[in-house]
């Protein structure tokens, strides 16, 4: 089985965050681009299928700028994936959902998988959008919100689950198609220390910023206008005790008096 | 959680892409994996075998032995870079994981490549801990003084003697110990070998009960009469010594890199504290007697940072460096002594309360001043080495 895991690489969650001096973006000086999230679950469970199914390959892509996406491709790699492909992003351009399917499309379209793998949003800006709008580009079957992937030799079909707001969908659906995952359940491995060291020496498959940009089109019409950091929270009150008595005594208090939540 | 700095803007110790990989995957073992349980294990003085079993797994235990014999080869500056991540999780386990380390440079310094490839390979092939056993109830520091005795008969050796502190000796499946043929000769009678612990006559004692490093298991040895082929000795008669010697000038700098690593720790649990605990109207970290402490703390560390990489650094190269990881492993000791007990200090009473982390982090810090050859000692062979540059 040919699997595809695309990963993207995101700020590391203690990260601090703050906007660019133009105010437009956020400012991407100093902060650690890392694999998290639904993706990185998205790596285990293809690891989990590669593990399952004897003779598979895993291939991550990572679209981004080249020495963030490079680390993010070294961790899939040195987690277990076979292959990596980098699409360095156009420098100073900004994508949105629908461009970066196009670009994700490039990779999708350089070999035959029978499974393209990917968190059901990024860890940073949660859009959501990339399962079906990848798998509309290329024109094949995608779903996302997926559980419980599971591959079944007997009836050579993939079977999963997809949670909805009405309830559990299950499926089965034959290669080829695009699954957006949503889960944290499977408990993502850690590279082994030896792992590491191999995977740096590793030959990483680049596709030009170039090639990138043709297959992006026209500039898109919209465009961010301001990024602002959400306000600081105020109104939290902190509770100074020396016994616990009194800090349910004060909590009280405050929940009777203050918020009015209690009679 | 403050980030530890990755390099000082001098290449010399900045980090490589590829160190800086390793070094979030042990800072990621030491605090989603060691961390969360370092303040039970103390407490109840839990030996976590599961924890060790999983740093075995992920290639964090044998990082001395070369890939050749399936440890993890780094070069000392990485250990240290490794053992300082480790011990901001828990300086304890961190004493087990890497008493390996010490219990197997005997054997890859004075062993020949025989004895190296039929011991390591099948060791490290699966999860096993070994133990280093110098120490004596009679005393360690004066390792020249031993008095375990390994009487020759035929073509091996019959070794009865008692060794103390032994690090996770319950759960050691090798030893390597040091004996002497002829306690009259002190140093050029000591002669060292690696035994299995399935050899007639090896006792390992009860855990002893410690004032710090509890998730580690430390324990007399009694050899009863053990019988030890000569194709066990580790060199000839007579170099055990400094098979000992030259083990210790490799395992001394992590041992400043762990001390690190604790007082990392207790800073980071301070200066946040700082910031949100009140006195007179402001966070505490807005007195100045406070950000003096915990400008001395971050200083201190940072020495012990430069002072340990720089000893491995030497090292790694191949430089005799007694004199710089002496320094490194007494300075780094005594300053995490002084950044825990600051710690406490602008913890308050909570400080002294178990249920807060850094009273801990006091108790962990000492032992850095003890084992591995004490302060002390250190200081003796600092003098030594300075003042051989002053005579002609
Ligand atoms: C938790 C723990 C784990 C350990 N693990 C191991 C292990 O795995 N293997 C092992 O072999 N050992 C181990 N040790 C032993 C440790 O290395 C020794 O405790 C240490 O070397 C000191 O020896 P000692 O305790 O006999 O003290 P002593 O040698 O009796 O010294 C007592 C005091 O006198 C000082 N002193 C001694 N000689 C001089 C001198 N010439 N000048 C000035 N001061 C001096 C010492 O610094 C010390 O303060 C461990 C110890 C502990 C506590």
């Amino acid at each position: 089985m040919e699997i595809l895991v695309l990963v993207k690489p995101v700020p590391e969650s203690e990260s601090r965050l703050r906007p660019s001096p133009d105010g437009r973006q956020l400012d991407t000086e100093g902060v650690k681009f890392v694999l998290a999230g639904y993706d990185e679950s998205a790596v285990e469970q293809a690891l989990l299928l590669k593990e399952s199914v004897p003779g598979s390959k895993v291939r991550a892509v990572a679209l981004g700028p080249a020495a963030r996406a490079e680390e993010v491709l070294r961790a899939t790699l040195a987690l277990g994936c076979d292959a990596a492909t980098l699409l360095e992003a156009p420098p100073g351009r900004e994508l949105d959902g629908a461009e970066t399917a196009r670009a994700l499309a490039l990779a999708a379209a350089k070999g035959p998988a029978d499974l393209i793998l990917l968190g059901k949003q990024s860890g940073d800006q949660e859009t959501g959008i990339l399962p079906t709008a990848l798998a509309a580009r290329i024109g094949r079957p995608g779903f996302s919100n997926v559980l419980d992937l599971r591959w079944d030799p007997g009836s050579n079909r993939f079977r999963f689950a997809r949670a909805t707001e009405a309830g559990e969908e299950r499926w089965e659906v034959p290669a080829p198609l695009v699954v957006g995952l949503q889960q944290a359940w499977n408990d993502p491995r850690t590279a082994k220390l030896q792992n590491i060291l191999r995977s740096r020496k590793l030959p990483i498959d680049r596709i030009p910023a170039a090639e990138v940009a043709a297959a992006l089109g026209p500039a898109p019409r919209e465009s961010a206008t301001k990024f602002l950091l959400p306000p600081p929270r105020t109104g939290a009150k902190m509770i100074e005790y020396g016994r616990p008595e009194e800090a349910a005594e004060q909590l009280v208090r405050i929940l009777r008096d203050t918020a009015r939540v209690l009679p | 959680m403050a980030a530890l700095p990755a390099g000082f803007g001098m290449p010399e110790f900045d980090l490589t892409e590829d160190q800086r990989a390793l070094q979030e995957m042990a800072r990621k073992f030491a605090r989603s994996v060691m961390a969360p349980r370092a303040a039970e294990c103390d407490r109840k003085g839990l030996f976590p075998e599961d924890i060790y079993r999983k740093g075995w797994e992920l290639g964090l235990m044998n990082l001395n032995v070369p890939s050749e014999y399936g440890g993890s080869g780094l070069s000392l500056f990485d250990q240290c870079m490794i053992v300082e991540e480790l011990a901001y999780g828990c300086g304890g386990m961190t004493t087990s994981i890497i008493a390996n380390c010490l219990a197997l440079e005997p054997i890859l310094l004075g062993g020949t490549e025989d004895q190296r490839r039929s011991v390591l390979t099948p060791f490290c092939r699966e999860y096993q801990m070994a133990s280093f056993c110098l120490t004596e109830p009679g005393g360690g520091s004066d390792a020249g003084g031993l008095q375990t005795l390994a009487r020759k008969d035929g073509d091996s050796y019959v070794v009865s003697g008692e060794k103390c502190f032994i690090t996770n000796a319950p759960h050691a499946k090798l030893f390597t110990v040091f004996t002497t043929v002829d306690p009259a000769l002190r140093h050029k009678g000591i002669t060292a070998f690696y035994v299995p612990r399935d050899t007639e006559g090896i006792v390992p004692g009860k855990d002893e009960e410690k004032m710090g490093h509890r998730a580690s298991s430390t324990s007399t040895v009694r050899f009863e009469n053990v019988r030890i082929p000569v194709s066990q000795r580790l060199g000839a008669e007579g170099d055990g010594f400094s098979v000992a010697m030259r083990t210790l000038d490799m395992t001394r700098t992590p041992i400043g890199a762990l001390a690190t690593g604790i007082g990392q720790a207790a800073l980071d649990h301070a200066a946040a504290y700082s910031l949100q605990r009140r006195s007179f109207g402001k966070p505490i970290g807005e007195h100045q007697a406070i950000q003096m402490k915990l400008a001395r703390m971050a200083t201190l560390l940072h020495a012990s940072r430069l002072l340990t990489r720089h000893a491995a650094r030497l090292i790694d190269g191949g430089q005799n460096a007694t004199l710089e990881s002496s320094m490194a492993k007494s300075f780094a000791s005594d300053a995490a002594m002084e950044v825990t007990d600051e710690a406490i200090q602008i913890f308050g009473g909570y400080g002294y309360m178990k249920e807060y982390p850094v009273e801990k982090l006091h108790r962990d810090a000492k032992l850095t001043q003890i084992y591995e050859g004490s302060n002390e000692i250190q200081r003796i062979v600092i003098a030594r080495e300075l003042l051989k540059k002053y005579q002609h």
